[in-house]
């Protein structure tokens, strides 16, 4: 379960601060598939990155599972990713100088996990990547970088899973097939599923909808109301 | 630890391209270390080992006078009982000259008397193959070197007169027992000892040496020593075992061992300064991969330790190419330097002083890289959600400055660990910290000051100057230590050139080119008239005596007293002094007051300024001279600087006139010989056919030993600084490999702005020879300052600038920085820039 409780964040801009999120409150149990959307610049990938521990807020507390993550230093925060949280980001961010396979491996490895090498080899087969096992970064499509970034952010089985606009860099075939591939492993594993996207049609296929602007939740609801709210956002423009 | 190590090995085999020049840095320090130690290691062992051999004895007494009835029955009963063997020789720089008149020529040699059981330990061996045979000598025969027959164009079986008597010269010399790799005034002559005391070279006045050798049962040779100096502790005998020689060597080649090492540790440091600028641009480049690994689980101190394992193995396998490279070093020396090096040198690499590079090697990789590494925990993982992170640190970071603090007490073990003490460790480090920051300084404001020309019409220029200022660039850091091999080259350059210049001077200014020796007073108006025959005005002739100081102050000299023995360089000696009524030009009273021209019974003297304050010595202290066996107590009235550059003579003692007169004395001459080879010769040949116990030392003769000295000096010690420039040119190429990918973008984007393929080279020619320029520049000028302040302070010698050494050195650096730069990154220009443009 994710609990957040009056976080904001402030971060200084030039001469002034700048306020990326207004405090808000929020709780996401465990197992819900969340989408997160709103205009550029509302403060999704500053709420995902709050929640996964990348940053700090400044005020509030967040808990994962109950545990309070705010006052956690880093390297706490990174061993709580390791064993609880997950992270596809938009442009895949995988390690240059790793091969895809042992970009899987890197976080088990990190966890102790000591059949990381057969276990990363069952990912890449799920993300059907068996066959590119070997090849760096550089020589693989972004559809392809993508799943290896999946398969790497499921490798701890983690029970959150954070994407932050996975198909953002894609085409349409591409996005549409790496969102299922991460949508299905998830059902799979019966994980939290937090995406933020700008894709409405990807959005309506989550349990609930949370829709930000200006750093606020301006609505907070399950699909049918999502729905709704499309129409009406479709009528006003 | 498994993903540390497996994260270790996965960043080698990534990046160890990038990284692979600055660890050949280190490969060079270690080698250098290596090479150095494994060297004069190799000369230690077969100098102790040839101690024996070097002394032919086991033990040795000299001295510069006869013996004394007494002395002899003293020595006679201390070694009689022991000694197994003994023989007795006699050394003496005197003139030797064909006997033949129609070959002309004469010149100065060391000539040494044997008797039958020479040698007692070595090999004696002639250019023939045979082994010396005493019966070559017997009967006016001499075995000469080599260079004495070839200098006065004859060959073996001519004859030569030495003093007053022929000697046939009936082989040559290729091995000489005892022969080190020392300065030697002339060639070798073995005659009979009883035939150098015939030839009237050990009459009154004569500069012969006497040796008594003895071989003795290895554990009596400590007693009979110690019998001996006890026995001997007022004559100026000296009393030497080859045990003792070993011992001085052990002392003298432990410390040459530390400052060898210290010369590898320069380039150490300077690879280390490279290596923590490398290790810093690589973290920048690996911040978001380092952001992917904290945000899937690593915590900060396992990404640090996974890097600093990769460091480490870096190091061990830069260490151990530096020990290959150590030993290729060695190999180099042999082909090179051998001819120059004592022939029973070996080359081998030592395995202590191996390990002490690689230890070296190992720690310098850690201790430069500690502090970069450092900067990982600062990475935060929200990088890859908004790049705008200028890293974060706080204010006062408590494990940096720990980590600091550790550093600069690891370098220091480390520079004391091979300096030999931590004093000498303390003076390194604060003369590196001076020097590099005087380099970097001068980089840093010519840089400054190249920028400031921006302005200029050319765009080639303009952009090779704002290419200085590419980040990550380490220009500031690559001129340093180009500039620090650039500095050590030149400065020992423009040294020799000054020294060089220097004896020059002395062969051909106004100041003598020749000085007569051992003159009898009675030879005096004969050979005034000979100089003044050839050279038209007389020479000038001044008189002088032997002494010793036997009492200061009253107190008598214990030459087995500490301090004496301290300064037995001056009190253990003989000075020959003379009388004038007063100060030459080129001395000046410091202390006390020179005496009125007028004799005076009462003896005074004044002393050169390095005797004041040996044994307490000053103005109005006495010293009691013993003047060939008469006690005379002298006053000292005054203390004098002398410049010893601009002396016809120079003497350390000088008496007021009115009580040497009366001792017995020899005349020293000087003169200005005629200007040419032959006539020199010819004009030496002429005083020595009618005074044969006089002793020409012809300047140029010298001034030519000294000279091959000074080339060896400077050839070694530029050997040693083409290693920092070496350095300097790794870490150039190090760091335009770290930096390729921006300069293969900034060219993608200039050839999408239509530069053509020539000014994009002409750019990159433009950017080396501006830093070539640069670091020129600094080497150059702080070479001056260097070699002005040696020439004037420590060698006090006439300092001129050098514009050929410093104007060519300046030229040799651009030359280089281009070529190794444009060779290292001419690629780039062939690149198509589409590829690049997409992958940005």
């Amino acid at each position: 379960m994710i609990e957040l409780y009056r976080v904001s964040k402030v971060v200084p801009s030039g001469a002034e601060m700048l306020t990326i999120l207004q405090p808000l409150d929020m709780t996401i149990p465990g197992g819900q598939f969340v989408a997160v959307v709103g205009p550029s610049g509302s403060g999704k990938s500053t709420l995902l990155g709050l929640i996964a521990g990348l940053d700090a807020p400044t005020a509030g507390e967040i808990r994962i599972d109950g545990q309070p993550i705010t006052a956690m230093n880093e390297d706490s925060l990174a061993e709580l990713r390791g064993n609880k949280i997950g992270f596809i980001f938009q442009s895949f961010h995988l390690i240059p100088s790793l091969t895809a396979l042992e970009n899987i491996m890197v976080p088990m490895e990190i966890a102790g996990v000591r059949d990381a090498q057969r276990r990363a080899r069952h990912l890449l087969e799920d993300v059907d990547l068996i066959a590119r096992s070997h090849h760096y970064p550089s020589q693989l499509s972004g559809g392809e970088q993508q799943r290896v970034a999946i398969a790497q952010a499921f490798a701890n089985d983690p029970s959150i899973m954070l994407a932050d606009e996975p198909t953002g860099n894609l085409d349409s075939h591409n996005g549409r097939h790496v969102f299922e591939l991460m949508v299905e492993m998830n059902r799979k594993r019966n994980a939290t599923l937090v995406l933020v996207t700008h894709d409405h049609e990807l959005a309506a296929l989550a349990d609930r909808r949370i829709s930000l602007r200006d750093g606020r939740v301006v609505s907070d609801s399950d699909s049918v109301e999502l729905e709704e709210e499309q129409t009406l956002e479709a009528t006003r423009s | 630890m498994r993903f540390i190590l497996q994260m270790a090995r996965r960043e080698i085999r990534a990046s160890w391209r990038r990284l692979l020049f600055f660890f050949a840095c280190i490969a060079v320090g270690v080698g250098a270390i290596a090479a150095g130690r494994s060297m004069l290691q190799n000369a230690h062992s077969a100098m102790t080992s040839e101690a024996r051999n070097l002394l032919t004895a086991d033990v040795q007494l000299d001295s510069g006078r006869p013996w004394e009835p007494e002395a002899l029955s003293l020595i006679d009963k201390v070694t009689t009982p022991i000694a197994l063997g003994k023989t007795e020789t006699i050394e003496s720089p005197t003139m030797a000259r064909p006997a033949d008149s129609a070959h002309e020529g004469a010149m100065m040699v060391e000539l040494k008397g044997i008797d039958s059981a020479f040698p007692l330990v070595g090999d004696f061996t002639l250019t023939d193959g045979r082994s010396f045979d005493y019966s070559l000598i017997q009967n006016n025969g001499a075995v000469a070197s080599v260079s004495l027959l070839d200098r006065l164009q004859l060959k073996v079986g001519d004859e030569v007169k030495i003093g007053v008597t022929t000697f046939q010269v009936r082989a040559t010399i290729d091995q000489e027992p005892g022969r080190g790799a020392g300065f030697r005034i002339g060639p070798r002559v073995f005659i009979e000892r009883s035939a150098l005391e015939g030839a009237g070279l050990t009459g009154f006045g004569s500069r012969a040496r006497r040796k008594l050798l003895f071989t003795v049962p290895e554990d009596k040779m400590g007693p009979m020593v110690r019998q001996l100096r006890e026995g001997l502790r007022n004559n100026l005998i000296n009393v030497r075992s080859y045990r003792d020689s070993q011992e001085n060597l052990n002392e003298s080649f432990s410390r040459a061992e530390d400052y060898s090492s210290l010369t590898g540790l320069v380039i150490l440091v300077l690879g280390g300064i490279g290596i923590s600028n490398v290790t810093r641009v690589f973290i920048e480049q690996k911040r978001k991969a380092i952001a992917v690994l904290k945000c899937i689980g690593a915590t900060g101190r396992r990404i640090t330790v996974a890097y600093l394992a990769q460091v480490i193995t870096m190091g061990v396998v830069g260490s151990a190419f530096g020990v290959l490279f150590g030993k290729a070093v060695l190999l180099l020396i042999q082909g090179v330097f051998s001819d120059k090096l004592p022939p029973y040198m070996t080359y081998g690499l030592r395995a202590s002083a191996a390990a002490q590079g690689v230890a070296v090697g190992i720690m310098i990789s850690i201790l430069f890289s500690a502090l970069p590494l450092l900067h990982i925990r600062h990475i935060r993982p929200n990088v890859l959600l908004r790049d705008n992170s200028a890293s974060k640190q706080g204010r006062f970071d408590l494990l940096r400055w720990s980590v600091a603090v550790f550093v600069i007490l690891g370098l220091l073990f480390v520079v004391s660990w091979q300096g030999g003490g931590v004093r000498v460790g303390l003076i390194f480090l604060g003369g590196l910290v001076v020097a590099a920051g005087a380099l970097y300084a001068g980089a840093t404001l010519l840089i400054f000051l190249v920028r400031r020309t921006r302005s200029l019409t050319s765009f080639a220029l303009r952009q090779a100057i704002n290419s200085l200022h590419r980040p990550g660039n380490q220009t500031r850091i690559i001129v340093m230590v180009v500039g620090l091999g650039v500095f050590a080259v030149l400065s020992v350059q423009s040294l020799q050139t000054n020294f060089i210049h220097e004896l020059d001077r002395g062969r051909t200014g106004d100041l003598p080119d020749m000085f007569l020796i051992d003159i009898q007073t009675d030879q005096s108006q004969g050979v005034s008239d000979i100089v003044t025959e050839t050279m038209g005005t007389p020479p000038i002739l001044v008189p002088t005596v032997r002494t010793r100081i036997v009492a200061i102050n009253g107190k008598d000299i214990d030459l087995n007293e500490a301090e004496v023995k301290r300064e037995r360089g001056r009190l253990g000696r003989e000075y020959v002094v003379t009388y004038r009524p007063n100060l030459e030009k080129n001395e000046s009273i410091v202390a006390g007051k020179f005496w009125d021209p007028t004799p005076s019974p009462d003896a005074e003297v004044s002393i050169e300024e390095s005797l004041r304050g040996v044994s307490g010595l000053e103005v109005g202290g006495e010293i009691s001279f013993d003047v060939q066996g008469h006690k005379l107590v002298a006053r000292v009235t005054s203390v004098r600087h002398v410049d010893w550059r601009n002396s016809r003579t120079g003497f350390v003692i000088l008496f007021r006139p009115g009580t040497l007169e009366k001792a017995p004395q020899m005349m020293v001459g000087a003169l200005n010989g005629p200007s040419g080879e032959v006539e020199r010769s010819r004009f030496q040949r002429t005083l020595v056919d009618k005074f044969p116990n006089i002793s020409v030392i012809d300047v140029a003769d010298v001034a030519r030993a000294i000279e091959r000295i000074i080339n060896n000096i400077t050839l070694a010690v530029s050997f040693v600084a083409s290693f920092v420039l070496l350095t300097g040119a790794l870490i150039l190429i190090g760091s335009l490999a770290m930096t390729k990918f921006q300069r293969i973008y900034e060219v993608a984007v200039l050839k999408t702005l239509g530069a053509k393929r020539k000014v994009l080279l002409v750019i990159l020619i433009a950017e080396y020879s501006l830093i070539g320029l640069v670091a020129g520049i600094i080497g150059s000028l702080a070479s001056v300052g260097l070699s002005y302040s040696t020439s004037k302070w420590v060698f006090e010698i006439p300092w001129s600038f050098t514009p050929v050494v410093n104007f060519g050195g300046i030229g040799a650096t651009i030359v280089l920085v281009t070529v190794v730069g444009t060779l290292a990154t001419v690629d780039v220009l062939s690149r198509k820039p589409l590829a690049t443009l997409r992958a940005q």
